[in-house]
């Protein structure tokens, strides 16, 4: 693998709330190449949009805690880093799309306006000044590469006057405007419909083509994964569980919360719906020790209370958090 | 049957405990509004206990003693006398008396009829019932409370009874309009719908489906509006509709105190430091409150 | 078509009038179902899925139209209709978080429908409770005193099947009610659902955008775009080869998991435009600005409902002519 983009180490993250310590994020690991693009799979409180934002620099702290770990940037760490330095990195080389547009937009200016302010301060941020028809000429562009019908009409609007789709197209213009080099995509195309979905994700995947951008591809949905992603990472209760190929990852999952999940996924064979993973997430107050899925895990052995298993390579860059390929040994 | 009905209420008693731990673990996240509650356990506490604390009770009372009169602050009469010698602070403590009974003799008076009215408009939000509550309600808040309690005060005898009752009259629409508000957006929540279609009566639905998740903005908007009542009954009795002198209620001390400006300057200041400091607690204990209601977010 | 049909929806319409004009959310829908069958019925944001469920509960009066249940009409809204009715027919909702009330107990939750219906003296009513917790495979020990915010997605969709069931109802509408669940809980509440219907003959009206699952739960599958009906048929035939072409963008826009699936899209039709909103609905046939088969007549007739040899029923011009034509 290429030296990577972002390297996320060991990251420890926990929130402090009444009931006590909540140990979220448990040793996440992540990597991601320049121009790769990497799926995070997981459900509701794996610690996913944690993860996005401790790589922002967006968590509120407090209540949130880093306790261990760094996520370096090209070798740096963002953790440590000024600031202003975050500041500029966000500026210029992060970009960020989350579920919901609504919120990330402001309601009360036009699209024109808030894009417009992007590709400005964007542009100061560098140095440079840009004329106000530069700046109009490349929002236009911006949202006409989205696939955005109409976009000088659409910049004198209202985020409410557009459809969901819409929104979302206008915040990947925005993610894109400024030409960054990683783009976090955190559940983008969640509150579409399908056939939207479908859209938004070809041309999102057109776009970090031209760009070269490297994605973080965070979704709850597999086929999402499969369809757009090289590499795949699944997540459960604040740490990867399994990392590969999509493609490996898909076909033979080997960790049995993937498994569990990919048997859960209702498929148009028609072969009955698996009856899920039993139990549910634990508790982040007070985790099971060791591998945190072991309470709900059909090969639960001695080891798994024990220690928190690293990831083990299978082969080939597949590797996964399981005494079953590894360890003890 | 009865075993089950007790663990029923240990169940519930364990919830309300629990509830309440996690309630002032929020409350006192915030600093400000510890102050505030101890600032307000102090006042209402001196007040109550104000005959058996306050060094001089009997100027309470009718009484004059021109030797000590106009006295500066000092240490046997922290904020000085008053032009017939009556020390400020014992009259300050039971001025809080009268202060905190207005506010809650208005309260108690003003928010149930309020909820109640706002509760039945918003679940019949776009009917007619609707019309006629909320437009009387409008009716009320167009006129400017102090103006409205001005002239019902002024019609009636000026006393605290009277100050009291005008002040509830202009206080409920306030809660009506808050609880319409809550009422007809909780009204489409699927719960309310599936009460409906289930076949509950209107009163179930009002009273146990909506009205319990209305309560906390009641509580908070009520811890709030006891600084401001309390404000307003010392300006009605600062002009002379409230409390009647000789007994110590703080807007009419203010005003007795405002005739001897700027040269006993401590029979104004005082007074009027004790009315902002009890609305200051009230509104910082409202706060916290809010913090307490509010939606967890993590 | 053996079985008895319960419910029968008859050229329902429901327009919403507002300010920016009439929201025709359901536009003329005919639609059948046999006591026993789980209908699937499908669509997009603004397709009018919900509408149609609940004009059927009783949430709105439909506009115009006929519904009827088990032979009498039921085309009124709740407070027109009979606390009987109102127990053979019941409605899971889709966001448990919103279903449930925050400020009460589960017990409290679940005694509403049995003190209302007037299910068991006060009583019996407790180890009722107990008994329709134990029906969706909750103990109930641990789950009476709690309340919904200090359990689960999964387990608060339980308690609402439970509440559902506790008038024993006949005929159950869905609306999405895993939609808001992550898919490792899904099969649980989707298999007690099913389990649920044998044991206690129901029929299901299932609300969805989720074609996959409707591959594995329907017996009948209903496409609405628009507030009409696309198609309508069996599962198996409506997956072998969907007919209308709106349907064939939809099945090959859904992000599938496994290669074997892939095989099963039909041929990938790339998704494009917007769905117009239900205000401002296209003239002729309401799909045709997104259609990758427009023809001329598209634009300016809507097509009729045409039944073919298997019994499925398409509305498109495409199939205007004889039934057998070829697509897919």
């Amino acid at each position: 693998m290429s030296e990577p983009l972002l390297d996320v180490v060991d990251l420890h993250v926990g929130f402090r709330i009444f009931e006590g310590y909540l140990s979220v994020l448990n040793g996440v690991q992540l990597s991601v190449g320049v121009g790769e693009r990497v799926g995070l799979v997981g459900e509701t409180g794996c610690g996913k949009t944690t993860t996005v934002k401790s790589i922002l620099r967006v968590l509120p702290m407090p209540p949130a805690k880093v306790t261990d770990g760094q996520i370096l940037y090209r070798g740096q760490d963002v953790l440590r880093m000024r600031r202003r330095r975050v500041q500029a990195l966000r500026r210029h080389e992060l970009s960020a799309i989350f579920q919901d547009p609504l919120q990330s937009l402001n309601p009360v200016f036009t699209i024109g306006t808030q894009l417009r302010d992007i590709v400005k301060d964007s542009a100061i941020g560098q140095g440079r000044r840009l004329p106000r028809r530069v700046i109009e000429a490349r929002c236009i562009e911006a949202l006409r590469e989205t696939g955005m019908p109409d976009p000088e009409r659409i910049m004198t609007n209202y985020p409410i006057q557009l459809s969901g789709g819409m929104r979302q197209r206008v915040c990947i213009a925005q993610a894109l405007s400024t030409h960054a080099k990683l783009l976090l995509a955190d559940e983008p195309t969640t509150n579409l419909d399908v056939t939207i979905q479908d859209q938004i994700l070809r041309k999102l995947d057109e776009l970090v083509d031209e760009h070269g951008s490297s994605v973080v591809m965070i979704t709850h949905s597999m086929g999402v994964v499969r369809d757009l992603t090289q590499r795949a990472n699944t997540m459960y209760a604040g740490s990867i569980v399994e990392t590969g190929e999509t493609k490996q990852l898909l076909e033979g999952p080997k960790h049995p919360y993937t498994q569990g999940l990919m048997a859960s996924v209702p498929k148009l064979t028609g072969e009955g719906i698996s009856e899920g993973i039993p139990g549910r997430i634990p508790n982040y107050l007070d985790p099971p020790p060791g591998c945190r899925f072991h309470p709900r895990c059909v090969h639960r052995m001695e080891a798994c209370s024990a220690e928190l298993p690293s990831l083990f390579e299978i082969g080939g860059g597949h590797r996964a958090a399981c005494y079953l390929y590894g360890g003890e040994a | 049957m009865r075993e089950q009905l007790r663990e029923d209420l240990l169940a519930s008693l364990r919830q309300k405990r629990r509830g309440f731990t996690k309630g002032w673990y929020k409350f006192s996240r915030n600093p400000l509004s510890v102050i505030g509650l101890v600032v307000l356990v102090s006042i209402v506490l001196a007040a109550i206990l104000a005959p058996y604390i306050t060094p001089y009770p009997e100027h309470a009372k009718p009484y004059t003693n021109f030797q000590d009169s106009g006295k500066p602050p000092s240490l046997t009469h922290f904020f000085g006398t008053d032009r017939v010698g009556r020390d400020i602070f014992s009259r300050v403590i039971f001025g809080y008396r009268f202060s905190l009974t207005i506010g809650i003799v208005v309260l108690s008076l003003g928010v149930a009829p309020g909820v109640i009215l706002g509760l039945i408009a918003g679940y019949h939000q776009g009917t007619w019932i609707d019309t006629v509550i909320m437009r009387i309600t409008d009716i009320f808040l167009a006129v400017p409370p102090l103006v409205l309690a001005l002239a019902i005060t002024a019609m009636l005898t000026p006393n605290l009874m009277n100050q009291m009752m005008a002040i509830a009259l202009v206080w409920w629409p306030w809660y009506s309009r808050l609880v319409f508000a809550l009422a007809s957006s909780l009204r489409s929540e699927y719960f309310v719908r599936e009460a409906e279609l289930t076949g509950a009566s209107k009163l179930h639905i009002m009273f146990r489906e909506i009205l319990p998740n209305c309560l906390a903005p009641v509580m908070t908007k009520m811890t709030l509006d006891m600084g401001i009542v309390i404000l307003l009954g010392a300006t009605l009795s600062f002009i002379g509709l409230g409390v009647q002198p000789p007994k110590p209620g703080l807007g009419t001390m203010v005003a007795e105190g405002a005739k001897r400006l700027p040269g006993e300057w401590w029979g104004t200041i005082f007074p009027a430091l004790a009315i902002v400091v009890v609305i200051l607690a009230f509104n910082l204990v409202g706060d916290g409150l809010r913090d307490v209601f509010a939606v967890e977010e993590v | 078509m053996t079985a008895k049909q319960i419910l029968m929806i008859e050229n329902l319409v429901k327009h919403f009038p507002t300010k920016r004009g009439v929201v025709r959310a359901v536009d003329d829908i005919s639609l059948h179902v046999s006591s026993g069958d789980t209908v699937g019925l499908v669509g997009e944001s603004g397709s009018g899925k919900t509408t149609t469920a609940q004009c059927v509960v009783g949430i709105y009066p439909p506009t115009s139209g006929q519904i009827s249940f088990d032979g009498s009409p039921i085309d009124v809204a709740f407070s027109r209709r009979s606390k009987e009715l109102k127990g053979k027919i019941r409605i899971v909702f889709q966001d448990p978080g919103s279903s449930l009330n925050p400020k009460r107990t589960i017990k409290q939750i679940l005694s509403v429908p049995l003190k209302v219906h007037g299910i068991g003296t006060p009583k019996e009513r407790l180890s009722l409770m107990s008994h329709l917790l134990e029906t969706v495979e909750l103990p109930p020990g641990e789950y009476l005193y709690k309340h919904p915010q200090s359990i689960g997605g999964g387990e608060k969709q339980m308690v609402a099947i439970a509440r559902a069931l506790a008038t024993n109802p006949r005929f159950v509408v869905l609306d999405e009610p895993t939609s808001a669940l992550d898919v490792s809980v899904q099969g649980k509440i989707i298999n007690l659902l099913m389990r649920l219907g044998d044991e206690l003959d129901l029929t299901y009206l299932f609300i969805t955008h989720d074609l996959s699952l409707m591959r594995n739960v329907a017996t009948r599958v209903a496409i609405m775009y628009l507030g009409k009906l696309c198609e309508v048929a069996r599962t198996e035939e409506f997956f072998r080869s969907p007919k209308h072409p709106y349907t064939r963008m939809l099945l090959s826009s859904i992000p599938v998991v496994t290669r074997q699936e892939e095989s099963l899209k039909p041929e990938k039709i790339v998704s494009k435009g917007e769905i117009p909103s239900p205000v401002d609905v296209p003239p002729g046939c309401s799909f045709h600005l997104r259609c990758p088969e427009r023809k001329g007549i598209c634009s300016e007739a809507d097509p009729e409902t045409r039944a073919m040899d298997d019994g499925r029923l398409v509305r498109c011009h495409l199939y205007e002519h004889g039934a057998a034509k070829a697509g897919g």
